[in-house]
């Protein structure tokens, strides 16, 4: 009786699943029918409906920024191919996309140091991974060096080097995620933003940031965002100016 | 002790002071550019730098007679960076009117040759001085004017100017050394239509003017028009404290200050400058203002160059480029420094005449000012250009300015800088299959082909194929999932040290048993050496021994001892028949004597028989 309730449970589970991928299949179908026939509009608020039901792919994003860039919106375009590179690293249509609308909005970006442009090669989950996989190498390597009455020198190479790459893969987490392509990436959305010495419209400007512009979230101060600039600066915008890259 | 520390202490500044001084630099300014014929002038000629200076010994100009009149050196330490200086002097006697132009000496300085810059002096014919507020002769008057005891001077070197040229300025403010000033307000430069620098107090001497001793204060500045026309500079305003004796209230006969050897009316002609102890003086406010100087500015002229900032002066411009091998999409970081005189304000970084193929971004700048007020000097910009595709040489860099002297725009160009670019271009600025308004018929994701008839500069095709599974922003160590998989390998981990432990402790008990094992089997051995057992327990105990060293024979087999018979123990051992018919005899008495309740031979065992028995268990290996 309690299987037979199981079965049944399991089963409403996966019909409402099957259900809820098949409408998304038919709105970002449809979201597609739109931008084809030049209805850019419509397309993003087709493409923007599954996005906020949690309908996240780096397609979808990537649809979303040529939708933006077909009207015009150079900053929300490069907001979203940033996405879809967020998602899947290697879109090598989000990457060349990217590469035009910046082109196109003079967009301005981060400067990358030098351990971060080898670091990121790999992405932070690959990384996570790496660093998994060496801990507990690390762990069963010590519990046998522990239970074993012989020590083994191979066994003790063996631990050492684990530890490195534990090690080293925590720094690329560390220093990835911290980075000009981090958790606090964002991308200026705004027109004739321009950054600001001080939290105020009357502020000195420090840096006029074009539509597109990669800055670096520091902090937030009621409706205003200090932020580290392409030029190595740093400086206030209004928040709404803004978006962060990871949603 | 403590005195030769500070000694060093001093000397290490003073050294490291004049380790980072400046190269020598030259100024040169007369102590007022208008004067009547008979009056005379100081020209100083100030060095500054290490090294020695070796003056002109001959400053030669028609009309005029100019004679060296000493010199003086002075040291100055500002945040721990000294410098020194030489002030050489020349009295200039004008021998009649018109304006004299000084032309550029040549000052040779730590080995280097500077010269000055070229100075103009207008003598008026009238034997009256002009309307200034120096201090006049033969002014008759009774009260003490305390105007006479200051005066304010502004210098500007030249009556034109072009609109956002930068003017150099100078104020001297003149003090009776007896009036004791304190400075309220400092001085100020009044007028409209131009904006002027923060005042840099730039050195102080004393001077005799008419025959009256002042301590003179020179301040520097520049000036720059924001609009064409023709206006007044000035005058210099400022305030200041001086100690004048009180006004007596009766006209009385006096006796002639020492000071006033001319008779010029000396206001410290007053007894209370000669003994201050007769009256008692009083501090009064009062206003020193300058003359205003006329100034024409012109406009700049028409069709600037498009990479023209506002720039006006003489400059020079140098590049360089790091590194120089990159792979596309490697930055480049270009150094432009932008050295001369003029307003370094309005210069901008050099413009990149063809950006084609390259990503440019934002430059940084430094200044480095060479003089006091920041008219000459070097701007450093620093500008990070990024090749899309294969390149040879950098861009040209243009950076234009307007020379007032040759009165035309001047455009200055980087020499052309060669590079390697290794890589294939940029997808970005090449690859487009499709315009966007056309989503592929397929619901397949195409490869992204690089097309050449392609139309440049438009964005990739749609991607119609949606993943079954979503996907997040968070990284996976964010997330639980990644942290549950942790489980898998930290049971197995557990499962590993349990498995280890119970290894371990089943080995420490077959060690038990089989010392336990050894323990009894001499036991048996040491009872069975002895002479007075019964002949049941004799063998009983030799099977039992016999039994014993069979199990411990096993080895892994592990056998129980309990169960070993003759034969067990006969193959253990392997043993020949004529010892295996020995061990079954045993093993038969051992049995006849334990279960048949009386013995049917003799009551005690022989000898023989107890040394065969001893013999056949020792030989037991």
């Amino acid at each position: 009786m309690k299987i037979r309730g199981y079965f049944i449970a399991a089963s409403l589970c996966a019909l409402s699943i099957s259900s809820l991928s098949a409408q998304a299949d038919a709105d970002f179908a449809k979201a597609n029918r739109d931008f084809a026939q030049g209805h850019f509009k419509e397309a993003i608020s087709g493409y923007e409906a599954l996005i906020r039901d949690g309908q996240w792919s780096a397609n979808v994003f990537y649809d979303l920024g040529n939708a933006y860039f077909r009207a015009g919106d150079f900053g929300r375009a490069i907001l979203n191919y940033e996405r879809a590179l967020a998602l899947a690293q290697h879109h090598p249509e989000a990457t060349a996309n990217l590469q035009i609308a910046r082109d196109e909005a003079h967009a301005l970006e981060l400067q990358a140091s030098w351990p971060e442009r080898y670091l990121q090669s790999a992405t932070v989950n690959q990384y996570s991974v790496t660093a998994a996989v060496a801990f507990w190498v690390a762990a069963f390597c010590l519990a046998a060096l522990i239970f074993t009455p012989r020590r083994s020198a191979a066994m003790i190479s063996l631990l050492l080097v684990m530890l490195l790459v534990f090690a080293g893969a925590i720094f690329a987490i560390w220093q990835v995620e911290r980075g000009s392509k981090g958790n606090a990436l964002a991308i200026v959305t705004g027109k004739d933003v321009q950054a600001r010495l001080a939290t105020a419209d009357t502020a000195n400007a420090v840096l006029a940031l074009p539509p597109g512009s990669e800055v670096k979230i520091l902090s937030t101060r009621g409706d205003w965002t200090y932020v580290a600039l392409p030029n190595n600066l740093r400086g206030w915008i209004p928040a709404k100016n803004a978006e962060r890259v990871r949603l | 002790m403590g005195r030769a520390f500070l000694i060093g202490i001093t000397a290490g500044i003073l050294a490291a002071g004049f380790a980072f001084a400046d190269s020598p630099s030259v100024t040169a300014v007369l102590s007022n550019s208008e004067i009547v014929v008979g009056e005379t002038v100081e020209l100083q000629i100030k060095v500054t730098g290490p090294g020695d200076a070796r003056p002109p010994e001959e400053i030669s100009v028609d009309g005029m007679e100019i004679h060296a009149t000493g010199q003086s050196r002075q040291f100055e330490i500002h945040n721990f960076a000294t410098s020194s200086s030489v002030t050489y002097n020349y009295t200039i006697l004008p021998l009649r009117a018109g304006r004299f132009t000084i032309p550029p000496q040549t000052v040779r300085a730590g080995g280097n040759l500077l010269k000055t810059p070229e100075l103009t002096l207008n003598v008026a014919d009238s034997p009256s001085r002009p309307s200034g507020v120096r201090p006049s002769r033969g002014t008759q008057t009774q009260s003490v004017r305390a105007s006479d005891l200051v005066f304010a001077e502004l210098i500007v070197p030249q009556k034109t100017a072009y609109v956002g040229e930068i003017v150099p300025v100078q104020i001297r403010m003149g003090f009776d050394p007896r009036v004791r000033p304190r400075l309220i307000e400092p001085p100020e430069i009044t007028g409209q239509g131009f904006t002027a620098q923060k005042l840099q107090e730039s050195g102080q001497n004393s001077e005799t003017i008419n025959g009256r001793p002042y301590d003179v204060v020179t301040y520097k500045t520049a000036i720059a028009a924001a609009r064409a026309g023709k206006f007044e500079v000035g005058p210099v305003k400022a305030k200041a404290q001086v100690l004048v004796p009180r006004p007596r209230s009766a006209p009385r006969s006096r006796s002639r200050s020492p000071f006033d050897l001319f008779d010029l009316d000396d206001p410290f002609s007053d007894p209370f400058f000669s003994n201050p102890f007769a009256q008692i003086g009083e501090r009064r406010e009062i206003e020193i203002k300058s003359e205003p100087v006329a100034l024409e500015v012109k406009p700049l002229p028409p069709k600037a160059p498009p990479s023209f900032s506002g720039a006006i002066g003489n400059f020079t411009m140098t590049t360089d480029a790091k590194p120089k091998s990159v792979q596309v999409g490697d930055p480049i970081t270009v150094t432009t420094a932008i050295s001369g005189r003029g307003n370094f304000d309005r210069v901008n970084a050099p413009v990149v005449e063809d950006e084609r193929g390259w990503h440019k971004y934002p430059p940084s700048s430094k200044f480095k000012q060479d003089d006091e007020v920041g008219i000459s000097g070097t701007k450093t910009f620093e500008t990070v250009l990024s090749p899309n595709e294969k390149k040879q040489s950098l861009p040209l860099l243009a950076f234009s300015y307007f020379d007032p002297v040759k009165e035309q725009y001047v455009t200055v160009r980087s020499e052309p800088i060669a590079i390697s670019v290794q890589g294939g271009a940029v997808a970005a600025n090449v690859a487009a299959t499709q315009p966007g308004s056309s989503p592929p018929t397929t619901a397949t994701r195409p490869e992204p082909a690089i097309q050449s008839t392609a139309k440049p500069q438009d964005i990739l095709y749609q991607l119609t194929e949606r993943p079954r599974f979503t996907e997040s922003f968070a990284p996976i160590y964010t997330r639980r999932v990644f942290w549950g998989a942790q489980l898998i390998p930290l049971l197995a981990l557990i499962g590993f040290a349990v498995w280890k432990i119970r290894r371990a402790k089943i080995n420490n008990r077959e060690a038990q048993r089989l010392a336990a094992l050894h323990h009894e089997a001499a036991e048996l051995m040491h009872k069975l050496r002895r002479n007075d057992a019964s002949p049941r327990e004799y063998y009983a105990e030799a099977s039992r021994v016999v039994r014993v060293k069979t199990a411990l024979a096993s080895g892994s087999r592990g056998i129980d001892p309990n169960v070993v018979d003759a034969e067990t123990a006969a193959d253990t051992f392997k043993l020949n028949s004529d010892e295996r018919d020995q061990l079954r005899r045993l093993f038969e008495q051992s049995d006849e004597w334990q279960y048949s309740g009386a013995h049917n031979g003799p009551g005690r065992i022989s000898s023989e028989s107890r040394r065969e028995v001893l013999e056949l268990i020792e030989n037991l290996k």
